[in-house]
């Protein structure tokens, strides 16, 4: 296991170039490798999903994925989010705001899950909102504080718009 | 001695701990990346039981990466069984036989997923690699799965030594439960099962150990609820002086129980491996083995009973339970005796007996996990209550209303002792317009009248359930906090406790302000490094808020009087007319005249000058609380639910929970408690159960297959508080953290009758699955049908 | 995990018997084999690759021990297997029966422990592996019958 594959990609605009063993997942290579630690790893085995990251935009479960199926993409993560490190983005505020936080440790792929959702449905009613937030698991704060911040930011982000 | 009014106390601030969380900066311990660092790989047994005849490492030291292996004869003296965390209750008769986990198996194995050996590398990429090469040679023997098996004559033994599977028993008593019986128009007698679940925090647990040999003095990184007992216990084992070891524990991503526990193998094992090879050494758990090798809760057995007479009132109950510890039992009898305390919840019961036997079985270890114990005594009196109102047809909220001790009662002796060694005495309360509160935000009565049931032929079924619990919170011994004004005007406040999202950051820099006049926002908090402060137990029990709390307002309290002295001093005023707002001391009579803090800190530190005999630099205080006993906090659930009588499926249509504890530092993070707490007990209620086949293997060890419930599960959580002030601690506050989880299995089940309205369906055990339920059902109506 | 079932042989009981004692016929049939050797009387012992779910086959040291034989009637496997991914242990009942003269019903009961990563993880999918294995084994194992009982390839062998 000891050969070694090039790793080219782009995660929150920087150009990376690294190589790592052909099995070394998407995860531990922005975890361990980037040191990019915000994207957090509860399951390995992609029913968390608080490893979720975005890949050329969509969202994806960065442990079941491979660093070099990331070769030539690009990759968001949470630490991509707030501007310039300080300002938060309304997603984020949302989550402050509506108290959809507690350990904070699945918050990062929550939203990065939600950041396409919303993109794709600007709009969203609780239903459709319970549903997107279907595939990240919280053990904290029992979700409805996380459904009443994507509303939240959905709001905001229409009135941004219009 | 602050302005009077709206001080942040009572306030739903936001919380400051946010912005880390939310941007990823926020370090956990799986996240600490040290230079040189290896990474470790245990083994575990895949057998439940079995005799270890010898481990064979040589294969997996010459893997490549590979820079240890270490199997328990390695450790020599070092291998040492854990501490028993908490010693038996003095409980008369008491019987308890105290056998703890191990750092690495020796001889015996008795729960599958045992660490056996560790393996240390260069990644934990190449530790794995060399663990499959690790040839232990196992003899397997029978497992002990189920309890009452446990204790059968020839049964397989756990520890051989002992002669049984027995592991405590316990006798608690009060009243006169026989003459109780005699008396009673009404006797009703049921069995009981709760079952086993994991605890599910989504970081699993992890420690990162660096031994520093130039200057002797080891760190540690660890995801516990309890830094400061770490920090003294690895000291010990490892021979060196407090001073010398650092324990963080960092942002911890959900406790919830389990993270209390200690010594786990790996916490013992790692530290010792970074100071054998002088290079920092990282173990991080995986979910696989989070389910084999975290403590989980709750297998319990109840044969209850209860006396009533005709009119529903209680003359006694009498319970005996069978407990399950798993394999060893380090957390001593916590779980047991919480279990037999709370079954009496608000209800004046003249007579009780309850007798518990606790087990050891081939399972991983028992300790407390969200609730300890608490769930099993109240649905076991709930559930009772139930099957007394349907018998007498009072109506389940009648029955309550009718037994619930009145607000003249407290404080309220039961007479039986409770997990923190002091009588069980309930400091306050009062129950019943908890419970007339929940009725009318539920609607019950037009429930009952209109709504109910819906649906007569097949179609989907509505129920309605209304339960209620006591909860003993925030136990001592104490916990700590040092208070320190920066000449900058800063707060800072150190304290013990771990935090692990209750928001600590937020609540505890509110009770600060509130003493100081100052902004939560300028209250800096650090927690759970022992380098900062290092007296202590943890955070469990709905604790953290109730006694590090009150010493946080305590310690605040003093610093805010040698501000004020100092401050009158220059001003050559009384101290009585001065008060501490916006961030200085004023007379109260001419604001205008007043000093800021950070220059009342400058002068609390002279350069030049003499500090008076007696007093202490600075504007800093550190101060202790513990608390007597625990303060009692209870609460009422309801909820409406949908059944679907040929799928078994239930929707939750409606939770509301009306809770009192005390008074409230903060509502938001309160309610925040609640929301995920009933989240959890929903689990606990209708999907979680760890299912053990007869060898003892787990056979639904991941997120595929045990089942979370996800933001499709779970309502929106009505909630409304009724404030109780305990008397036992300065803020008046009590324990939350616990609340949400305890009593929704009792009020699910409740609800699930009521909707299907079948005679013969009794829920006599949680958790429930769609599955289950449906059996039961079928159960139901073919008895029906056959009678 | 319990597997039972029926499997009729197109042959005569007594080759059927010979055939299920032929560590290289059964090296050859039962899917994952990747050796099978006689070590002792009755006892065989070998290695097997075995994917289950998601996992990527595993190998297993496997010994398999023949007790309680009553040729050409019944006969009892004891089965203990170990590998990285876990453990199989248990036991089979096997019985055979005369069809006619020329057929062979066998019945067959295991009852093994299945242990391990396998165990936690692949739950869900081990029945139907169990099953699939037995059904692809014991047909393989007629193709094998009959090939020898036609004198055609494989019956050289061994």
């Amino acid at each position: 296991m000891s050969q070694r594959l090039p790793v080219s990609v782009t995660v929150n605009g920087e150009g990376y170039e690294r190589e790592v063993e052909p099995r070394r997942l998407l995860s531990d290579f922005l975890r361990h490798d980037l040191r990019l630690t915000g994207t957090r790893v509860g399951c390995e085995h992609g029913v968390c999903g608080a490893c979720t990251v975005l890949l050329d935009g969509e969202a994806v479960r960065s442990c079941l994925l491979f660093a070099v199926q990331a070769d030539g993409r690009e990759v968001a993560t949470v630490e991509g989010l707030a501007t310039d490190g300080s300002e938060l983005h309304p997603l984020q505020r949302a989550f402050h705001e509506a108290h959809a936080l507690q350990c904070g440790f699945c918050t990062p792929g929550f939203l990065m899950s939600l950041l396409p959702f919303l993109e794709e449905n600007p709009d969203p009613d609780e239903a459709e909102i319970r549903e997107a937030l279907s595939g990240n698991l919280c053990r904290c704060t029992g979700y409805h504080n996380i459904v009443e911040a994507v509303a939240r930011a959905a709001a905001e982000g229409r009135g941004g718009d219009g | 001695m602050t302005a009077e009014g709206n001080g942040p106390v009572g306030r739903a601030a936001l919380r400051n701990e946010d912005a880390g969380l939310l941007t990823g900066s926020a370090a956990f311990v799986d996240d600490v990346h040290l230079p040189d660092m290896l990474e470790v790989a245990f083994v575990r047994s895949d057998f439940a039981h079995a005799r270890v005849g010898g481990v064979d490492l040589s294969a997996a030291r010459e893997q490549p990466g590979v820079v240890a292996a270490f199997a328990a004869a390695d450790l020599g003296d070092y291998w040492a069984p854990g501490p028993l965390l908490v010693q038996p209750p003095p409980i008369e008769g008491l019987e308890f036989h105290a056998r703890t986990q191990v750092p690495l198996v020796r001889d015996k194995v008795r729960h599958a997923g045992e660490p056996v050996a560790a393996i240390v590398a260069e990644s934990r990429y190449a530790a794995e690699d060399a663990a499959d090469r690790v040839r232990v040679d196992y003899d397997p023997l029978d497992a002990v799965v189920d309890l009452e098996a446990a204790l059968s004559d020839g049964a397989p033994l756990v520890h051989e030594d002992l002669g049984s599977n027995l592991a405590a028993r316990a006798v608690q008593e009060r009243g006169d439960w026989e003459a109780a019986r005699e008396r009673a128009d009404l006797v009703i007698g049921r069995r009981f099962r709760y079952d086993r679940g994991a605890a599910a925090a989504i970081e699993n647990r992890g420690i990162v150990a660096s031994w520093d040999p130039e200057r002797g003095e080891l760190e540690v990184w660890d995801t516990t609820q309890a830094p400061i007992p770490i920090r003294n216990g690895l000291a010990g084992m490892l021979g060196l002086s407090q001073s010398k070891v650092r324990v963080v524990a960092p942002f911890i991503g959900g406790g919830f129980g389990p993270k209390i526990m200690m010594f786990y193998p790996e916490e013992v094992v790692v530290p010792w491996i970074s100071m054998r090879l002088g290079r920092p050494v990282k173990w991080i758990e995986d979910r696989r083995e989070n389910f084999h090798a975290t403590t989980q809760e709750r297998e319990q057995i109840h044969d209850a009973e209860i006396a009533l007479t005709r009119e529903g009132e209680i003359l006694g109950v009498r319970d005996t339970f069978l407990h399950d510890t798993g394999a060893y039992d380090p957390y001593g009898l916590t779980v047991p005796i919480n279990s037999q305390c709370t079954l009496l919840g608000g209800y004046d019961v003249p007579a009780y007996r309850s007798e518990f036997r606790v087990v050891f079985t081939n399972k991983p270890i028992v300790t407390p996990v969200r609730g300890a114990g608490r769930q099993h005594g109240v649905f076991v009196m709930e559930r009772l209550l139930d099957l007394a109102a349907r018998e007498l047809r009072i109506g389940p909220v009648e029955i309550r209303r009718r037994n619930y001790l009145p607000p003249d009662a407290f404080p309220h002796d039961n007479n039986i002792v409770y997990q923190d060694f002091a009588p069980l005495v309930y400091d306050s309360g009062n129950y019943a317009p908890a419970l007339e509160r929940a009725v009318e935000a539920i609607g019950y009565l037009d429930f009952v009248e209109r709504e109910r049931r819906g649906s007569e032929d097949g179609g989907p079924r509505r129920g309605i359930g209304i339960v209620s619990y006591v909860e003993g919170t925030g136990i001592g011994p104490y916990e700590g906090a040092r208070v320190r004004i920066e000449p900058g005007g800063r707060v800072r406040l150190v304290t013990g406790v771990g935090t692990q999202g209750q928001g600590h950051f937020t609540s505890f820099a509110q009770i600060v302000a509130e003493a100081l006049g100052v902004g939560p926002e300028e209250v800096e908090v650090t927690t759970g490094d022992t380098r900062e402060f290092d007296w202590g137990t943890g955070t469990f029990a709905s604790r953290a808020t109730v006694v590090a709390g009150s010493a946080c307002h305590l310690a605040a309290t003093e610093v805010a009087g040698k501000a004020v002295d100092l401050a009158a001093e220059a001003l050559d005023v009384d101290p009585e007319e001065m008060e501490l707002a916006g961030g200085v001391a004023r007379v109260r009579s001419d604001p205008s005249r007043s000093i800021g803090l950070g220059e009342l800190a400058v002068r609390a530190n002279p350069l030049r000058g003499a500090v008076k005999p007696g007093e202490k630099p600075g504007l800093e205080a550190a101060a202790y609380f513990g608390p007597d006993r625990g303060a009692t906090a209870s609460g009422v659930h309801a909820c409406v639910v949908e059944v679907d009588p040929e799928t078994a499926a239930v929707e939750i249509l409606r939770y509301l929970v009306v809770h009192d504890c005390g008074r409230i530092i903060n509502p938001r993070i309160v309610e925040g408690q609640i929301q995920g707490g009933v989240a959890m007990g929903i689990g606990n209620a209708f999907y979680e159960k760890l299912h053990w086949d007869g060898s003892g293997q787990l056979r639904n060890a991941s997120f595929m297959d045990y089942l979370l419930p996800t933001a499709t599960d779970v309502p929106a959580v009505e909630s409304d508080h009724i404030e109780t002030p305990s008397p036992l601690n300065p803020l008046g506050t009590k324990g939350v953290g616990e609340a949400g989880a305890i009593p929704v299995a009792a009020a699910f089940a409740q609800a699930v009758e009521d909707a299907l309205d079948l005679p013969n369906l009794e829920i006599l055990e949680a958790p429930l699955s769609p599955h289950r339920l449906w059996e039961l059902i079928l159960d139901a109506t073919e008895r029906e049908e056959g009678g | 995990m319990r597997i039972e079932g029926e499997f009729t042989f197109d042959g005569p009981r007594e080759e059927v018997w010979e055939l299920l004692h032929d560590p290289d016929v059964l090296a050859r049939a039962l899917p994952g084999t990747e050796t099978l050797e006689r070590v002792g009387e009755n006892v065989y012992a070998g290695e097997m690759r075995v994917g289950v779910g998601p996992f990527t086959a595993g190998s297993y040291d496997v010994e398999v021990r023949l007790e309680e034989q009553v040729p050409p009637e019944r006969y009892t496997m004891i089965v203990d297997g170990r590998g990285s991914l876990g453990f199989a242990r248990g036991k089979a009942e096997v019985e055979l029966e005369e069809e006619g003269s020329n057929r062979t019903r066998m019945r067959y009961a295991s009852d093994l422990q299945v242990g391990g990563k396998v165990a936690g993880v692949g739950q869900r999918l081990l029945d139907s592996v169990g099953r699939g294995m037995t059904k692809q084994g014991l047909e393989a194992l007629n193709e094998e019958l009959r090939a020898r009982l036609e004198g055609g390839p494989g019956s050289g062998e061994g």
